[in-house]
């Protein structure tokens, strides 16, 4: 059994995946083929291939996640990495304990690849200065998840094809959701019609974002992206709603009323989807806070896609694992 | 000049064909000088055939730079900095006064931690003058008025709880107040810190992109205006109170300034080179000067979308505090520059040790090396021409020494560049580059994004009260 995709023939050039914002047109298409081709290992009766055999991937989590951890996971698995899983816990997140250190004692211990989630933004660009092996962010802080990112794009195409046009709404906290800043990137490139939606408090700073990229690069007709808290004008004729997680934490910084009032204002019912185009996708990164930012009945309807971004999830990280493991390039910190 | 020691009296300096800046006359040009035994004995202005040639692009002849606002880190972290080598490094950046905050630890809330310093640099042998703000609260707590008048009387230039304004705003009045007959000036950090807790960086597009928490505008401006409005109202009781307002950054900040110095308030304020030359998109990678970073209609350029992101983003090195601003806010500090609204430059130099510095972007401690590049950021903007030569040295000298008065000493930024009196000067090759490097680096501190970067503005020779305090390996 041989890997579905020889590295030679991909034209990856990104020695770790922090962000994707680096990331072209193209090489995300690279991406989706390559999360293609994984998803036909997948569906063979034995899903693994020897990609990564003899490779040791750790997967270091500064912040709780069990979705995200076991999905890296399964997907070095099935490459046939070597997997370590190392819990470091929030307490670490402090002055005195070195990501430094930890991620110097990872590479001591024989680690060629780190996954890594980490509370602060940026973290994942110093772990990537100090380690000579390649480094994929499984979320830092407010600003990144490529992963989820990638897989939320793999699944919208699955359904709509070219996004070029299509109307995509993104619904929530957009301030703290790191989802959602990677999103920006990945749906502009695409060329999506970008809505952001949610209380003004926690857009904040969004809107000078989207005026510049309008400005600056949106090419007319496609790709626009637009920051507005009036939920009926987003959710109109969208192709896609994305809600993402509301967290107690906001009411307590006094961001938000209550979660009452935002479920009133800002959850996805029945009711405001009914806005959207009739076989739009509902979506939503995990884990929910059903009755908050999504209805019970909504996450379960049939065009909701939750289920199916966790598969794609397990792919998409073969992919960037996969390729990772292919590239040929010399250092490039940015990448 | 192959005889002359750090240290050691200049004893024969001869200077020929330079470009002398003499901002107490008022006056720049070509020339030449004659140090003997420490005394700059011949000052000659050059005219007619003799000064053909001769421009400020080349070498250039100023007094000694004084710096209002630097952090030595003695006592208690010495890890980060010690007197002498804070000393050391101003000679290198061609400082020969520097007056250093208080936040040491302990902090220099009672004249014991003055005497100390002073000693240290008594010790050091280095001829740069060490001029010391004292706490205005104990430890910097914001709780209890600290040691003031005994601390005027150890000699104390100004007073600051640098690093955070002073707590309470009725704090800050008292010590207005109380400060008032000594005429000495509390030097604010201005910040309201209900605004700013956790901040990060500048709040703006940068900010969002790169998911920082963000440090408003308002922060600054929100403080000024209240302290401005708290001198105005200590003034009936307190004729001498004089206010200082440290690293301005924002717009609306050194608007509030301008219009109170134009109501004829006693306040002052400074600015810093990083603030007027690097922007927030230097936290994302970018390198290029403020000036280079606005497009045609004065609003910042965007680097994600013209490939200016050169280095990796969340370089500790450009987390500093205020933050790095926008490139409108940073013209906006140039501007304040020019048109006198900001009465001096000072580099807030704040060297950390690496292991502060050497963390995710959150967790890094504040601050920038950066008395040893000061001049040569300032001459990158007039290379540009953003800012006149003179208007430069004068917020290197005449301006800081004037927020001082009396208490600036008779060094060369207050008295210029006199015959007769101890040689105090700074000799810059404007026409030689130099690469930015640790080793290049006096400081401890090797904590500034320019480094690996050349500047324009070698410094040659810093001479201080007559005295050698730094020569260059390679000048003649």
């Amino acid at each position: 059994m041989t890997a579905p995709v020889s590295p030679t023939q991909v034209s990856w050039h990104h020695r770790h995946v922090l962000d994707v914002d680096v990331l072209t047109a193209g090489e995300i298409d690279l991406v989706m083929r390559t999360t293609d081709a994984m998803h036909e290992v997948l569906a063979r009766p034995i899903p693994k291939v020897p990609a990564l055999r003899g490779k040791n991937v750790t997967i270091i989590f500064w912040e709780a996640s069990t979705r995200t951890r076991v999905s890296f996971e399964v997907a070095a698995k099935n490459l046939s990495a070597d997997v370590v899983n190392i819990a470091a816990g929030t307490s670490s997140v402090t002055k005195g304990e070195s990501l430094v250190d930890t991620i110097r004692t990872v590479e001591a211990l024989g680690a060629d690849m780190i996954v890594m989630r980490h509370g602060t933004s940026g973290a994942p660009y110093l772990a990537a200065e100090v380690f000579s092996g390649h480094v994929l962010n499984g979320g830092d802080g407010w600003h990144a998840h490529p992963s989820q990112a990638l897989l939320d794009l793999y699944t919208m195409r699955a359904h709509l094809g070219d996004l070029r046009g299509r109307k995509v709404v993104i619904l929530g906290d957009i301030l703290h959701s790191r989802v959602a800043r990677s999103n920006i990137w990945t749906l502009t490139a695409a060329g999506a019609d970008l809505w952001l939606c949610g209380p003004t408090t926690i857009l904040r700073g969004f809107e000078a974002w989207a005026a510049r990229w309008n400005a600056g690069r949106a090419a007319p007709g496609h790709g626009r992206f637009t920051v507005t808290s009036d939920v009926d004008a987003a959710l109109r004729d969208a192709d896609v709603v994305m809600a993402l997680r509301l967290q107690r934490e906001r009411m307590d910084a006094g961001l938000l009323p209550s979660l009452r009032e935002y479920a009133a204002r800002y959850g996805l019912t029945r009711e405001r989807l009914a806005l959207a185009r009739p076989e739009a996708l509902v979506m939503h990164p995990g884990p929910m806070n059903e009755g908050v930012e999504i209805a019970p009945d909504v996450a379960v309807l049939d065009r909701s896609v939750i289920t199916e971004q966790v598969a794609n999830g397990v792919a998409v990280r073969m992919a960037l694992l996969f390729l990772l493991a292919g590239d040929r390039s010399e250092g490039g910190i940015g990448g | 000049m192959a005889e002359l020691r750090t240290g050691g009296v200049a004893e024969l300096l001869e200077i020929s064909r330079a470009w002398l800046v003499d901002p107490v006359a008022g006056r720049e040009g070509p020339g030449e000088l004659i140090v003997r035994d420490g005394i700059l004995q011949a000052v000659t202005w050059l005219e007619g055939a003799e000064a053909e040639g001769i421009g400020p692009d080349g070498v250039i002849v100023a007094p000694g730079l004084l710096d209002l606002h630097v952090h030595l880190r003695e006592p208690g972290n010495e890890d980060a900095e010690t007197i002498a080598t804070g000393l050391a490094a101003a000679a290198h950046g061609g400082f020969t006064t520097v007056a250093a905050m208080p936040n040491t630890t302990p902090a220099a809330d009672e004249p014991s931690v003055l005497a100390r310093v002073a000693a240290a640099a008594a010790a050091s042998g280095l001829p740069v003058e060490l001029l010391l703000h004292g706490a205005v609260t104990v430890g910097r707590a914001g709780e209890r008025l600290a040691a003031l008048g005994e601390l005027a009387d150890a000699g104390a230039v100004g007073f600051s709880d640098d690093g955070a304004p002073v707590k309470t705003p009725v704090l800050l009045r008292n010590a207005l107040l109380y400060l008032g007959p000594f005429g000495t000036p509390i030097f604010e950090h201005a910040e309201d810190p209900g605004l700013t807790a956790g901040a990060e960086a500048h709040e703006g597009v940068v900010s969002a992109i790169l998911g920082l928490k963000g440090w408003p505008v308002a922060g600054e401006e929100a403080a000024v205006a209240r302290d401005l409005a708290i001198l105005a109202a200590v003034l009936p009781d307190a004729r001498g109170a004089r206010l200082h307002l440290t690293h301005l950054s924002t717009a609306p900040a050194l608007d509030l300034v301008r219009r109170a110095k134009a109501a004829g308030l006693p306040v002052t304020c400074d600015v810093t080179p990083h603030h007027l030359a690097f922007t927030d998109e230097w936290v994302a990678g970018a390198r290029r000067w403020a000036w280079e970073a606005l497009d045609a209609a004065g609003a910042p350029r965007d680097p994600w979308a013209d490939g200016a992101l050169v280095a990796r983003p969340y370089s500790t090195a450009c987390r500093v505090n205020p933050p790095l601003r926008s490139a409108d806010h940073a013209a906006a500090v140039l501007a304040a520059l020019l048109d006198g609204t900001a009465d001096a430059v000072v580099t807030d130099h704040a060297p950390h040790a690496q292991v502060d510095k050497e963390a995710e972007f959150g967790l890094a401690a504040n601050g920038i090396s950066g008395v040893e590049t000061a001049l040569s950021v300032l001459l990158a903007a007039v290379v540009a021409g953003k800012l006149p030569l003179r208007r430069a040295i004068e917020a290197l000298t005449t301006g800081p020494a004037a927020v001082l008065g009396a208490r600036a000493g008779r060094r060369g930024a207050a008295r210029g560049l006199v015959e007769g009196a101890p040689a105090d000067l700074v000799v810059v090759d404007a026409a030689d580059r130099w690469t930015v490097t640790a080793e290049a680096l006096a400081s401890k501190g090797k904590n500034t994004p320019l480094l690996g970067r050349e500047l324009p503005g070698r410094v040659l020779l810093t001479v201080a009260n007559g005295r050698l305090a730094y020569r260059d390996a390679e000048a003649r």
